[in-house]
């Protein structure tokens, strides 16, 4: 017989929870993911929902509008964190948004995924199967136009990110860091001289790319001077193509792709890989 | 016999109002829309058209009202609303995508640390404590101490105040700090349920009260654009409450047109002042 798990004199989550609208992210969302008795309990109880209802009377039946609150945390948290262009990670939505409802995580991620589909155009991917992490792609193209209408910065689809991604596919896939300031220095683009538009330039390219996963930034061992060299990460496949990239190429140099025969040939080939069906969706490996 | 229109929604306990239909063109919008803390209404317009021009070229463009509250009625399951507001001190109208559930995953929230949410919340408190709306810079100041989380120094914490300023949560005027519309519009529901004895309520829309005019012989309260559109036209302006002479200079009506026309006229400007060069 198991025994009613003490409670830690939390009221209503919810209730609390709309006091806690100043609390910063970094801190763990208040009473639902707290409680390692009820957690306990719902693990002990079996999969059957009212056998745990039974069991565990904390985490009970939850009423269609908790459940749609929930996916609605969820959503919101995942627009959120995705502003930032930082992988939003399983553990962070568990431990934030979750919480008592960590049972049904699959389902709750499925719907949010759905909705952000249908209502913002977002589409829910894991940035590398069995990443545990998550990214939101754009289902709507970006248009020049948007920076007009547009409050913030946006994704770089064109600019120094675009180059950077354009230097490494045309080099083979992988290129040297040297070799990137070599080029860049001709647009007077310096790693270490301010620029107006892009700021640290240095700093953009070897941290603020990397850690959005647009680009992977890896030591060449034994070179010394110590080198790096630069590839496309995760993100970029995700967001962009080879194509599209070696499209960019071709309009900066006012040529056309197949101009680029082997890269060319890539790029095709690329697009016959993603034009295959997906076997990955947006549901959470377990 | 068959109707066009789709069936009337279902009456089941109370069952959800039909929601609208979402395209690309709200989506587009959405996306955008978000981008912006808050926007006035005419840029929302602009918005609003380049988004059919992308998807939508030969429809034409629905009226603003019915388009927000198309999808709105979508938003409605997310617990999230494109609302309207006003500026408290001219009246343009302004839209903002505010959460209607507050809960701890808040925008604000994830922009700024422990320190600075609980220096923001003891701004919020000056203001609304305070007769005027405003919150002195030195009085905000002198609470750092008492801020939760991470010690904050009195210059560090003129920086914060600023950041506020620049994401549209605080507007300052001469060393003074009040609720920028976007904080009012995303908090209004939360300032009420938690300082339910402070808040002040306007008159006349019955929404929160910032800054505002107030009868001298009454206390009642107006906001400025309410004050505006109440007493327009009106020689002899007298409280609703008490019906004691209004005291106040009587604000004008915000226009849209007069509006547009001066930007432009500033614009025009300036374009032939750098042509001289």
């Amino acid at each position: 017989m198991l025994q009613k798990p003490r409670s830690r004199g939390r009221p209503n989550s919810q209730a609390e929870r709309e006091r806690d609208w100043g609390r910063g992210a970094a801190e763990e969302a208040p009473s639902t993911s707290r409680g390692a008795g009820s957690s306990q309990e719902a693990r002990s109880a079996s999969s059957q929902g009212s056998r745990r209802a039974e069991a565990s009377p904390e985490v009970g039946p939850r009423s269609q509008q908790q459940l749609e609150l929930k996916v609605a945390e969820l959503v919101q948290f995942l627009l959120i964190k995705d502003q930032k262009k930082i992988p939003i990670k399983r553990t962070d939505i568990l431990k934030h948004v979750i919480g008592d409802y960590k049972d049904i995580f699959p389902d709750l991620l499925k719907l949010a995924a759905e909705r952000l589909e249908y209502v913002f155009g977002y589409k829910l991917v894991e940035l590398e199967p069995k990443s545990n992490t998550y990214i939101l792609i754009n289902t709507l193209e970006p248009v020049e136009e948007d920076a007009e209408v547009r409050g913030d910065q946006g994704t770089p689809t064109t600019g120094l990110l675009m180059i950077v991604l354009g230097l490494i596919f045309m080099k083979g896939n992988t290129i040297k860091e040297t070799e990137v300031w070599d080029f860049l220095r001709r647009l007077g683009v310096y790693p270490t001289k301010k620029h107006l538009v892009f700021g640290d330039p240095k700093k953009l390219i070897t941290e603020e790319f990397v850690r959005q996963r647009y680009l992977e930034y890896r030591r060449i061992p034994h070179t010394d001077p110590v080198d790096y060299e630069l590839q496309w990460g995760p993100r970029t496949n995700l967001e962009t193509s080879k194509m599209k990239v070696l499209k960019f190429v071709a309009k900066v140099h006012n040529q056309d792709p197949k101009d680029w025969p082997a890269q060319y040939c890539e790029a095709l080939a690329d697009e016959e890989a993603r034009a295959r069906p997906e076997t990955s969706g947006p549901a959470p490996s377990s | 016999m068959t109707s066009n229109h789709t069936p009337a929604p279902s009456h089941t306990q109370g069952g959800p109002r039909r929601a609208g239909v979402m395209t690309d063109v709200h989506r587009r919008f959405l996306q955008l829309l978000m981008t912006h803390g808050v926007l006035e209404e005419w840029d929302v317009r602009r918005l609003q058209k380049h988004c059919y021009r992308v998807h939508d070229r030969t429809a034409a463009v629905e009226e603003l009202e019915d388009f927000i509250n198309n999808i709105n009625s979508v938003l409605e399951s997310l617990y999230i609303e494109i609302k309207k507001g006003a500026t408290e001190d001219d009246g343009r109208p302004v839209y903002a995508l505010v959460n209607l559930a507050t809960t701890s995953v808040s925008k604000m929230a994830s922009d700024f640390a422990e320190n600075e949410l609980d220096l923001f919340r003891k701004a919020l408190e000056l203001i609304i404590d305070s007769e005027t709306g405003f919150a002195s810079s030195t009085n905000i100041l002198n609470l750092v101490d008492q801020l939760k989380g991470k010690k904050m120094r009195k210059k560090e914490a003129e920086q914060v105040l600023q950041k506020f300023v620049q994401n549209k949560w605080l507007i300052e005027k001469e060393g003074e700090f009040t609720l920028h519309s976007r904080a009012i519009l995303e908090m209004e529901q939360y300032i009420r349920e938690t300082y339910p004895d402070a808040v002040k309520i306007c008159n006349i829309c019955h929404s929160l009260l910032i800054q505002g005019q107030s009868c001298e012989t009454c206390g009642i309260r107006m906001h400025l654009p309410c004050v505006a559109k109440y007493f327009q036209s009106n020689s002899e302006p007298r409280c609703p409450h008490c019906n004691d002479y209004w005291p106040h200079e009587i604000p004008e009506v915000f226009d849209p047109e007069k509006e547009r026309e001066a930007a432009t006229s500033r614009a025009t400007k300036r374009s032939l002042r750098s042509r001289q060069h």
